[in-house]
């Protein structure tokens, strides 16, 4: 009987070896590619994110289990390039920070990921409101105001967008103070 | 607590804001077919909240353990076979396959087991069963609790306790949605529907108006987030 | 199968290949008449360029799963052949899925889980089931194609009226003048069920009219 089921079962087990080696020659032709988009999709940004890092000299890291980039240029280390991600109005959204090597200051915010209201929340991708980041302080938490910031750590929300808004800079608030600690003490270490 | 914090904003979310059916489009076939009588729609959602349980159980394990870039479980047969290699393993690509053998093994283990110890149970839900294989929403959950543990930092990967809720509290959300359901097409029997738009017409378009109603608990877990973190 | 086959000739039960082709684009159109695969239909219509990348992908899919099916269709056991359905499209949903990530990054990102869930889109295994696993492979293929053009089409339909309602574009090219006012809700989730409706009841409405003048 077992035989039987052995022998029923042998167009399966073929078909699995065909397939295996159909997947086996698929990974091993695209995964390097797959590999290189991911990696470009942040590594193209640290130059916007970290002004005066270039992209070629710039490393990737791991410090205390996150992935991070070293933005620097060929004379040394300018600042870090960040991942942060979190629950936004409509789904997560995911950001990439650039800071100053001191984590003193901000220097540049891009969203990765995001699927927020369409003419609302979704304009947390453009310019005018993600150059606000640049140049808020990284020591201080980041407040929205609805109208006129004033100071250097006040962001403008989007009008009628203040969710979308806040969850950034709540993102930005919790990455900053989950991993400056760890990044000064990479920077000192060395 | 901020562990259950982040639990309860997973469970939120997967109930109610990012609801499976009416934000992520999973599970609308028996939604569409199975939504005529409100018993059946119950019965239907629970039967599904109880594989989507143990699928994401089973699919968490493999992820977790054999399958992501750098799993213990493949790495240590791999050293063994080639002592003193440091090639990561990564099987990610087999992800898909394993994941939809997961899930048809286990609705059949499901089926056999409930017809054999609990024939009443069996008999009120256990015709949904062998249709719950191609249900969407379980392997949309197994894919979910992949983006979170496979080729993420070791930091941010989910541990079985998030899983789990995600995957309960989707199918939760599932039969609230298709029991929400039921209940108003049985008050649409009652009415005069054009004839053109009777059944998956005027369905679709019921769920639409559901869909906005669900709307209205999007960013409540902003101010959720903000209480539970302080 | 049918009295019409039975009678037409012994040798090949159903319709032809040229008949199964055109079956699929209307009369038995996956989307509107047989009620199959409706995750994607509502979750990658926002915009055409996402409905069409679907497409393409279910199009691939579905017509290498047909073939397969239809070459061993003599060697199936009936208690296997859905474990072999499973199988065959499980492998070419990853090879699509890694294909995209690789060529189109972007989209892949966007179309996100939905290609993966191409697997279980009722779709692929009920045309395996129903046609490829009982006919030879010329017309599983042309019921592999007609089939992808009847879902395209229907992606197609829907995502149009999304998208130029929706944000004033059509493939990402503006056709509405820019002060039209944006209809933001077709292109959430509750207009996908909304627009599906009444396309739906449009297309019943229209063979239902036409249906007399046939017989």
């Amino acid at each position: 009987m077992r035989n039987n089921y052995l022998a029923q079962a042998w167009l399966v087990i073929l078909l699995g070896l065909c397939f295996g080696g159909m997947l086996a020659a698929v990974e091993s032709t695209l995964s390097g590619r797959i590999a290189q988009n991911r990696l470009d999709e942040t590594v193209d940004q640290i130059p916007k994110l970290v002004p005066g890092a270039t992209r070629e000299a710039s490393t990737q890291d791991e410090i205390d289990g996150e992935r991070v980039f070293r933005a620097e240029n060929p004379a040394g280390q300018l600042g870090w390039v960040i991942s942060g991600g979190g629950q936004g109005f409509a789904d997560r959204i995911e950001l990439l920070v650039g800071v100053d090597a001191r984590v003193r200051e901000i220097t540049g915010v891009y969203v990765l990921e995001q699927k927020e209201t369409p003419g609302l929340g979704n304009r947390i991708t453009e310019e005018g409101f993600l150059s606000q980041f640049a140049g808020s302080p990284a020591e201080k938490e980041l407040v929205v105001v609805k109208t006129g910031a004033r100071a250097a750590n006040e962001i403008d929300a989007i009008t009628g967008a203040t969710i979308s808004s806040e969850a950034v800079c709540r993102i930005i608030n919790q990455t900053l103070k989950r991993m400056r600690g760890d990044l000064v003490a990479a920077l000192d270490k060395e | 607590m901020e562990y259950l914090g982040s639990l309860i904003l997973i469970a939120l979310g997967a109930a109610l804001i990012n609801n499976f059916v009416l934000y992520y489009f999973v599970g609308i076939c028996p939604f569409l077919g199975v939504s005529r009588r409100v018993d059946m729609a119950f019965g239907m959602g629970c039967a599904v909240t109880f594989v989507i349980s143990i699928a994401a159980f089973l699919s968490w394990v493999f992820t977790t353990f054999i399958l992501r870039p750098g799993a213990p479980l493949s790495n240590w047969i791999w050293s063994l076979v080639n002592p003193g290699s440091d090639t990561v393993v990564d099987l990610s690509i087999l992800n898909y396959l394993v994941y939809i053998f997961v899930i048809a093994s286990s609705v059949q283990f499901v089926e056999m087991y409930v017809r054999k110890f609990h024939p009443p149970l069996y008999k009120s839900f256990g015709i949904f069963l062998p249709l719950i294989t191609t249900n969407c929403a379980i392997l949309f959950a197994c894919l979910e609790i992949m983006k979170h543990v496979s080729g993420v930092p070791p930091a941010q990967m989910w541990d079985l306790g998030r899983a789990l809720t995600l995957a309960i509290f989707g199918g939760i959300g599932f039969t609230l949605a298709i029991v929400l359901m039921a209940g108003m097409r049985e008050e649409l029997d009652l009415c005069d529907v054009p004839k053109a738009l009777r059944g998956a017409g005027i369905t679709l378009i019921v769920a639409g108006i559901l869909a906005m109603a669900f709307m209205g608990f999007t960013g409540m877990d902003q101010s959720l987030s903000g209480l539970l973190t302080g | 199968m049918t009295e019409a086959a039975t009678a037409a000739g012994p040798v090949d039960s159903g319709p032809t290949a040229g008949e199964r082709f055109i079956n699929g684009i209307l009369p038995e159109n996956p989307i509107y008449r047989q009620l199959l695969g409706m995750c994607p239909t509502l979750a990658v219509t926002g915009g055409m360029q996402p409905a069409m990348t679907m497409t393409g992908g279910v199009l691939f899919v579905l017509v290498c799963a047909n073939v397969i099916v239809s070459l061993i269709r003599g060697l199936l056991k009936p208690h296997l052949r859905i474990l072999v359905f499973t199988l065959t499209i499980a492998t070419f949903v990853t090879i699509v899925d890694r294909f995209l990530a690789a060529y189109m990054y972007q989209m892949s990102k966007q179309l996100g889980p939905y290609v993966p869930l191409i697997i279980v889109n009722c779709l692929i295994i009920s045309r395996c089931e129903v046609c490829a696993s009982k006919q030879s492979v010329r017309v599983a293929l042309a019921d592999a194609v007609g089939q992808s053009i009847g879902f395209g089409l229907a992606l197609a339909s829907i995502a149009s009226v999304r998208e130029i309602l929706g944000s004033g574009t059509w493939f990402g090219m503006r056709v509405l003048p820019a002060a039209w006012p944006e209809w933001v809700i077709m292109v959430l989730p509750p207009g996908a069920f909304i627009t599906l409706g009444l396309l739906m009841g449009l297309v019943n409405w229209y063979v239902d009219r036409r249906q007399p003048s046939r017989r």
